[in-house]
């Protein structure tokens, strides 16, 4: 049988009937793939080790859910400081146009998690079970026979196995790996939930990436559909060089023939199982696979490397390619100003956060002379040590306002959190009118930071008659 | 218009809209499948919900989530006797734990000490500490106003429940009364809306009319009656 060739005009995973066609690259060697194996194997140490690592008391990530409070590198952050998420969220995604505008899809192919997984877990563990792509060919058309029972049975066991323990780590992002382990030592119901999390993710990871496979990055990944419209003529991604090439095949004595012999090594490589000869395609996720597999030939015929390379539609029709044009600029300048802004943000990033409100009931209260105002006064400690911090009024304050439920010093306990009942008075005489002030809270001890509240001082109309001060009376009907 | 495709590739339809023309492909059938799955789904939820009313819409969800913490609170609270919380009151827990909210808490109106006194100087509570009280003595009494609040608007105690909860309610008020003796005498404080005659006049209680909670004001003389209002229904 002939193989088909993929074509630009239907999905070359998809059979014509509308069933599935698996892709089994052939292996490659050559310095992208060498690279591309040790970035991942980075970004798969990094992704393991971050629960481990303890900085300042806390795993180095540790979204704590239940608490409320978000452990990054030694930096907790509250739920108030939810809004540090917007440069999160802008700057991963001014990152992506700025990388993708330059270079294409490498994110895709080199650093996103499902490609990592896939080609490098997943995928190497097939490789170690079933042999090499023309193997794997073969064993899937291969009739039903007990080793290869045996050998779907062994596989897709791996296949959970290593699905479960990428849940569990993913879990322990949340919970902390001590939370995890404690969890694992008693029966899945005593923490239903989190067993489910991890049951949903272990199956969701498993059909991912024993079934789904290069199906998500083509079809259902909206990142990567989002790339296909930042890149342009200048944007340096995999491509074939048309010129030098062909025509393809066979070079005769009538007919001289380009560079291309025709050997498939760039489709048979390909894990989206596309054709690089036909130009940049939806499916290319910028893995460098066709390159190697080009590379390698080109040098055993002693012929120049570069037939497929990283070049831009413009570089690969002869022309010069530029990486400065207003798009790269526009997105250079944005990735500057948010860095700027973050940086900024960050250190407003406080380790003590306060906050006052007005308690519940009446907004004043006159009694036996004394104009009464309460508040409620929220203090929250986000360092991992005990602090001390001192309460004051400050601003046009007059002399008889006096502080009273609370002391002039609170402690709290490392990551503590209270609710101070504040309540002020001043005698009624000095009450002239509504006035603004300051409740500052400062870290007694450190002196190193401060939260400031304005509030404003209500009471009753000195103008009016003592009679008409606000009684509750007066309001019914 | 575009050749055919070489290698025996899909067939072109004929329309052309702009010059765009198509390709009778199938999909994938995975992608068909999920469409076939919402499909049999919609057909499911629009009888299920829209036609036999088997499913709860949110609301009902929401109002059913909220009729059963009433229900489990009642429940609780209909356990709690004058007894019961005297018991408490001798619990070094529940009494550590109601002495931590109260000294966040209640301590800037009634003082560390229950005094409603600080050096000297009259703090704007009640004090806590001695056996005269204006609304009632009894723990299910203090419990109640710890609860709803003052049944008079123009005093500050607040109504805590909301805020604190019903367990830490009831901690503080075993913290109270971990400060009384059970069989101690309770005396009624002279501005008390609770001493017989206080109804005729009528200034703070008129307030209070306005909150239904404040049941132990709109019936002066029945000092039990303080939580069981509500529990009774």
């Amino acid at each position: 049988m002939k193989p088909s060739t993929p074509t630009l005009d239907s999905l070359s995973t998809i059979h014509a009937d509308g069933s599935r066609k698996f892709v089994h690259p052939s292996d490659v060697r050559g310095p992208f793939t060498l690279w591309r194996r040790v970035a991942a194997l980075a970004l798969l140490v990094i992704y393991i080790a971050l629960p481990w690592i303890p900085v300042n008391g806390f795993p180095a990530v540790f979204l704590d859910v239940q608490e409320r409070r978000f452990h990054f590198f030694g930096l907790t952050l509250a739920t108030q400081d939810l809004w540090i998420g917007f440069f999160l969220v802008t700057g991963l995604a001014f990152s992506l146009f700025f990388v993708t505008s330059l270079f294409g899809r490498v994110w895709c192919g080199w650093t996103c998690p499902y490609t990592v997984f896939m080609e490098q877990i997943y995928r190497r563990v097939e490789r170690w079970i079933d042999g090499d792509g023309p193997a794997r060919r073969q064993l899937e058309d291969a009739p039903w026979t007990a080793s290869k029972i045996a050998r779907r049975i062994f596989k897709h066991g791996v296949f959970i196995l290593i699905s479960a323990v990428i849940a569990h780590i993913f879990l322990s992002y949340f919970v902390s790996i001590k939370a995890l382990y404690e969890m694992m030592q008693h029966s899945p119901a005593h923490h239903a939930k989190a067993f489910g999390v991890v049951l949903f993710l272990t199956g969701a990871l498993y059909f991912s990436f024993s079934w789904f496979r290069e199906q998500f990055c083509i079809i259902l990944c909206p990142y990567g559909r989002l790339q296909s419209a930042l890149m342009d003529d200048n944007s340096v991604v995999i491509g074939y060089d048309k010129k030098r090439g062909e025509p393809r095949g066979k070079a005769t004595v009538e007919k001289p023939a380009g560079d291309c012999i025709d050997c498939r090594r760039c489709v048979q490589v390909c894990p989206t199982g596309i054709d690089i000869r036909n130009g940049l395609q939806l499916e290319c996720i910028a893995c460098a696979a066709c390159v190697d597999a080009c590379d390698d030939i080109m040098t055993k015929l002693k012929r120049p490397k570069g037939l497929v390379r990283h070049d831009s539609y413009v570089g690969l029709q002869g022309g010069k390619t530029r990486l400065i044009r207003p798009r790269t600029i526009l997105y250079t300048v944005m990735l500057i100003v948010g860095t700027i802004a973050f940086s900024f943000a960050i250190t407003r990033i406080s380790p003590l956060r306060a906050s006052v409100v007005r308690m519940g009931g009446a907004s004043f209260y006159v009694d036996s002379g004394v104009v009464r105002n309460q508040f409620q006064l929220r203090i929250i400690n986000k360092r991992n040590a005990e602090s001390i911090y001192k309460i004051e009024l400050v601003g046009d304050v007059p002399p008889t306002l006096k502080i009273i439920g609370v002391d002039q010093t609170i402690t709290l306990p490392p990551m503590g959190e209270d609710l101070k009942t504040l309540v002020l008075t001043l005698p009624q005489a000095d009450f002239k009118e509504h006035f603004k002030f300051r409740i500052k809270v400062t870290d007694a001890a450190r002196g190193d930071s401060d939260e400031t509240r304005v509030v404003e001082y209500l009471g009753p109309d000195p103008e009016a008659a003592p009679a008409a001060t606000l009684n509750a009376k007066d309001f019914i009907r | 218009m575009t050749p055919p495709s070489p290698n025996n590739g899909p067939v072109l339809r004929e329309h052309s809209y702009d010059g765009i023309q198509e390709y009778d492909q199938k999909l994938p059938n995975w992608w068909l499948f999920t469409w076939y799955i919402t499909m049999v789904w919609f057909v499911i939820a629009w009888v299920a919900y829209y036609q036999l009313s088997l499913g709860e819409s949110g609301e009902e969800e929401v109002d059913k989530a909220l009729a059963n913490i009433k229900a489990i609170q009642l429940k609780e609270l209909e356990k709690l006797t004058d007894d019961k919380l005297w018991a408490m009151s001798q619990d070094e827990k529940i009494v550590g734990a109601g002495a931590a909210t109260f000294a966040t808490t209640c301590v800037a109106c009634h003082a560390p000490d229950l005094s409603a006194h600080i050096n000297g100087a009259k703090l704007p509570g009640q004090p806590l500490n001695d056996t005269e009280w204006k609304h009632g003595g009894n723990p299910l009494q203090v419990l109640s106003i710890v609860r709803k609040g003052a049944p008079d608007l123009t005093k500050g105690m607040p109504p805590w429940e909301p805020q604190l909860g019903l367990t830490r309610v009831v901690e503080v008020v075993a913290f109270i009364l971990s400060k009384h003796k059970q069989g101690e005498p309770i005396t009624l404080a002279a501005d008390s809306p609770l001493k017989p005659g206080a109804a005729a006049t009528p200034p703070p209680a008129a307030a209070a009319s306005v909150t239904p909670p404040a049941a132990p004001a709109a019936t002066p003389p029945a000092p039990a009656s303080a939580v069981p209002p509500a529990a009774g229904k």
